[in-house]
């Protein structure tokens, strides 16, 4: 009681409130490459003073901090929100996408995940699909000329329709959620063995797939969206199942099973229908 | 597929649309990452029934010569056109199991040119991680199982002392008066000799390995996996790797250990 009445006071007094929680040193492997076309390299960098609360993202802006106070290029990397639903974040870390914790984009990693001393290997996502920017930044914009060939549906302009006009069931509506929980960070590609994006066309089929509105487009879409994927460049599914465990939103393998009912169904029906 | 190597657009690949033609329509279709993995999927799934019809024959080897030399000659005469059939349907299985996956294989390679530094796995078995390796172990291993008991090209049997007869030559009076080929001694000669058992031994724990993950991903590729199902699925897949890896090794050992009676009586 008395240490937390102390801690207490200490956290008013914007002192740690966690005495244990001394900064640490770790050493930086982070792959620095000049434009597009430039080789790279992993560069070391020693960092010290980064405190556990702060979250990956923050140690890089420390990192960069630095390197601007010693005159050199920041390290380039992609961030928006910071709060795990933009899918900007996109980091190889230490050989697993968005480094070792479950569920959790980059931005949501914290340097407590990590010892003091440890030496951390930060690489930008691998694909012929996603060709590096800069630095740590890539160009993912393959996935939005994925959801383009076929990742929407059609709705009527004006008045918003009353939401309970159609009923969905709420297994159908919770599968659909899980699905639509996808960023599109590329984490799955990222992580494939075969730079396979199988994952993020799974979640969107799969998201529409379950829903009335997604009916009309249906046939066409699982086609169009692998069609696109496969000239993207990005590799074919194995079912290795590595995506679903890189996955920031934990979108399970389950979705690339209805993606291929889709395409069977798709291509029977292309075959009976015409 | 976009090539690794050049300049990409910055808009991306340019969009196919579907053509109305039936054949190239088709064709696209099953040239896709998923189409060509279903077709993948459905052959490998035949060739396991294959696997499996072949080892409830085999096993007819403990029955004794007069029972698996009958098998054999009703395969082989009795069937009549219809074992050209069925090895004709067998092999284009197997091509177009083992060129479509190494098509996939083989287009996939380009799609990470540049390999990452540091490696890490979290949930990827090592089995499904090796099957274009597996694969290709259990493709050459049938080759040589052709070779072996198929085309006798590999090595003579010993039916006395000093007299080697090939394979191809043995013969066994069946108790109707038949004269049929002796598949019987051509097994027990082969699984006597050691390094021809630990070849096959080899090569049956390789096919379990490409199984164990290749069964239960079949079904996954077919969509027929879901999250009530899959561990029902997983199982299957474990008791199917397990079960031919069971019975082709009770085969090769109980040979080697003398369950069968020795060639000689028989020969």
């Amino acid at each position: 009681m008395e240490r937390e009445a102390a801690a207490e006071t200490a956290a008013v007094q914007g002192a740690d409130p966690h005495p244990t929680h001394h900064p640490m040193k770790l050493t930086l492997h982070v792959w620095r490459q000049k434009t597009r076309t430039a080789p790279g390299e992993m560069v070391t960098y020693p960092l010290d003073g980064i405190s556990p609360e702060q979250s990956f993202l923050e140690m890089l802006d420390h990192l960069n901090e630095t390197l601007i106070r010693r005159g050199e290029e920041p390290v380039a990397f992609d961030h928006d929100c910071r709060e795990g639903i933009c899918g900007s974040c996109a980091l190889m870390i230490n050989g697993l996408a968005h480094g070792p914790e479950r569920g959790t984009a980059s931005c949501q990693l914290h340097m407590r995940s990590f010892r003091d001393g440890d030496h951390v290997y930060v690489e930008p996502w691998r694909a012929a699909a996603f060709p590096v920017v800069k630095d740590l930044a890539t160009d993912r914009s393959a996935f939005d000329r994925i959801i383009a060939a076929g990742g929407f549906v059609g709705v009527n302009t004006g008045g918003a329709p009353d939401g309970n006009a159609l009923p969905i069931a709420k297994v159908d509506q919770d599968r659909a959620m899980d699905a639509a929980a996808c960023i599109g960070c590329g984490a799955c590609v990222a992580a494939c063995p075969n730079a396979s994006a199988m994952l993020f066309v799974a979640a969107k089929v799969s998201h529409l797939a379950q829903l009335p509105q997604g009916q009309p487009e249906r046939r066409e879409r699982a086609q169009a969206m692998v069609g696109q994927h496969d000239r993207e460049g990005f590799g074919h599914c194995t079912n290795i199942n590595e995506c679903q465990a890189a996955c920031p939103k934990e979108i399970s393998v389950e979705h690339i099973a209805q993606l291929n009912r889709d395409y069977v169904t798709s291509t029977v029906s292309a075959v009976v229908k015409g | 597929m976009s090539s690794a190597a050049g300049p990409r657009h910055p808009k991306g690949p340019p969009r196919i649309e579907p053509t109305g033609r039936a054949l190239p329509y088709l064709s696209a279709l099953l040239d896709s990452s998923v189409g060509a993995k279903l077709v993948v999927a459905l052959t490998g799934l035949g060739l396991v029934l294959f696997t499996a019809f072949h080892l409830v024959g085999n096993l007819k080897v403990f029955q004794g010569p007069a029972a698996i030399n009958g098998y054999a000659y009703f395969l082989t005469h009795d069937l009549g056109i219809l074992i050209w059939v069925a090895r004709a349907g067998l092999l284009g299985l197997f091509a177009l199991h083992v060129f479509l996956a190494l098509r996939l294989h083989s287009r996939t390679a380009a799609a990470r040119p540049v390999p990452y530094r540091y490696h890490a796995t979290v949930r990827a078995s090592a089995a499904s991680r090796s099957m274009v390796l597996s694969g290709v172990v259990v493709g050459l291993f049938v080759l040589f199982h052709l070779a072996h008991y198929t085309f006798g090209a590999v090595k003579g049997a010993e039916v006395e002392p000093g007299r080697v007869v090939n394979y191809l030559d043995l013969k066994y009076r069946m108790p109707s008066g038949v004269e049929v080929h002796d598949v019987y001694s051509m097994v027990v000669a082969g699984f006597t000799t050691p390094w021809v058992v630990a070849l096959y031994a080899a090569a049956q724990v390789v096919l379990f390995v490409h199984l164990l993950h290749g069964v239960q991903s079949s079904f996954q590729t077919l969509g027929l996996k879901n999250r009530r199902f899959a561990p029902a699925i997983r199982a299957l897949g474990f008791l199917v790797a397990f079960g031919i890896l069971a019975g082709n090794l009770l085969i090769v050992f109980g040979v080697l250990a003398g369950w069968a009676p020795p060639i000689h009586k028989s020969a």
